[in-house]
């Protein structure tokens, strides 16, 4: 009896010195850990402004209920939104940043096309981003004709941004 | 045994990869670029020799019953916090290892050497053999991966593990035409790990026979 004690005991102690160990060290290196990912996370802005630092962008602290939309950030004049919709299929995810004070598309960057190659994935090409830029996000945006499926609820997703973006201050 | 001696089994003699056969399973995994080898093998050395000290250290008030469930809970509180500081200042690197951290807590090398080692000698002797061991693991992982690294890519790539945009070197050995993409899969970590062990055999088997004559002579 006294022998089976001192083995709990012993492994009770044991486990409770490693236990204290590890949440010195997470709380050592949690904030860290959390930085990381925060810039990972902000690594595929820079596709869109190259020249930028990472760590200029700022994560807006914002809920909304609209599923589209992944993340707010921050940059200079701009809100950028990563949104992802879906075509035909889900998977089309895309950045596009709205200037704070006319709410013109001021960049567009498409990440990734869900639908067709070839067809969807003329989102992703630089023509429908140029047409994009500088018009009023709320306003009229073409569709990219042979592409409506895919484009469609892309600029649906930019009148949305558009739609947040004059409610944020 | 001599402390040296004991040191340097490890590295050649009784290589735990190659001469032991302990740790295969991440030996075969993360061989891919000597890179990963490196950061690998840093991990386990740290864990190594912090767990034979530790455990040599308290070999003598460790009820003897329950001995393995108190090396393990030392270990895999060890490798977790090694896990975190990867993750914290290395993250590229906890990237391209990825599960293979956590399972050092599996690694046999580790608990191996706990019990054959570190709980029959003193705090220095296990630390040297932690030492000696964990380098023979490294010495082995950064063999292999050379090996698969320039056979497959024919580029040999080093980067700061710190801060992955600054490369250390990178050089290319084997132009893109001769290179051999087979190495960079599976096939090629068995390969690789079936052609060192037999030089590291055929070596410990010139080593012995040696060791005989001399004996003979005497």
């Amino acid at each position: 009896m006294n022998k089976i004690v001192h083995l709990t005991l012993f492994l009770a102690i044991v486990s409770a010195i490693a236990g204290g160990a590890l949440a010195f060290a997470n709380q050592l290196t949690a904030p860290v850990i959390a930085l990381n990912n925060e810039r990972a996370e902000k690594q595929v802005l820079l596709e869109m402004y190259p020249s930028a630092n990472v760590d200029d962008f700022k994560i807006m602290d914002v809920t909304t209920d609209n599923p589209t939309v992944n993340k707010i950030y921050s940059y200079e004049d701009n809100y950028i939104f990563n949104m992802s919709v879906s075509g035909y299929k889900d998977g089309t995810t895309f950045l596009v940043a709205i200037n704070k004070d006319d709410l013109t598309v001021s960049a567009f960057k498409a990440i990734s096309n869900g639908d067709t190659k070839g067809i969807g994935s003329k989102i992703t090409e630089s023509a429908f981003a140029d047409s994009v830029v500088g018009k009023d996000a709320a306003g009229q945006i073409d569709t990219i004709s042979g592409a409506t499926v895919t484009s469609t609820p892309v600029v649906e997703g930019i009148h949305q941004a558009a739609d947040i973006a004059a409610g944020l201050e | 045994m001599n402390r040296f001696e004991n040191f340097k089994a490890g590295l050649i003699k009784d290589n735990p990869v190659f001469s032991l056969y302990l740790g295969i399973c991440s030996t075969l995994a993360i061989t891919t670029t000597v890179n990963n080898a490196i950061g690998m093998g840093a991990a386990v050395i740290m864990v190594l020799i912090m767990s034979n000290v530790i455990i040599s250290a308290i070999r003598k008030i460790v009820p003897d019953e329950i001995r393995i469930p108190v090396y393990i809970v030392i270990i895999a509180t060890l490798v977790k916090i090694i896990q975190m500081l990867i993750e914290a200042y290395a993250p590229a690197l906890n990237t391209s290892l990825g599960v293979f951290i956590p399972l050092i807590v599996v690694n046999c090398i580790i608990l191996g050497r706990a019990e054959a080692f570190a709980s029959k000698h003193g705090i220095a002797d296990s630390a040297l053999d932690g030492l000696g061991m964990g380098l023979g693991y490294t010495l082995a992982v950064v063999a292999m991966s050379f090996i698969r690294e320039v056979l497959a890519t024919g580029v040999l790539n080093i980067v700061n593990p710190f801060n992955e945009a600054q490369v250390w070197i990178n050089v290319t050995l084997i132009p893109e035409a001769y290179t051999i993409p087979l190495f960079n899969s599976p096939v090629g970590a068995f390969v690789t790990f079936a052609f060192l062990a037999a030089v590291i055999g055929a070596y410990k088997k010139h080593a012995d026979e040696k060791a005989a004559k001399a004996e003979e002579v005497k």
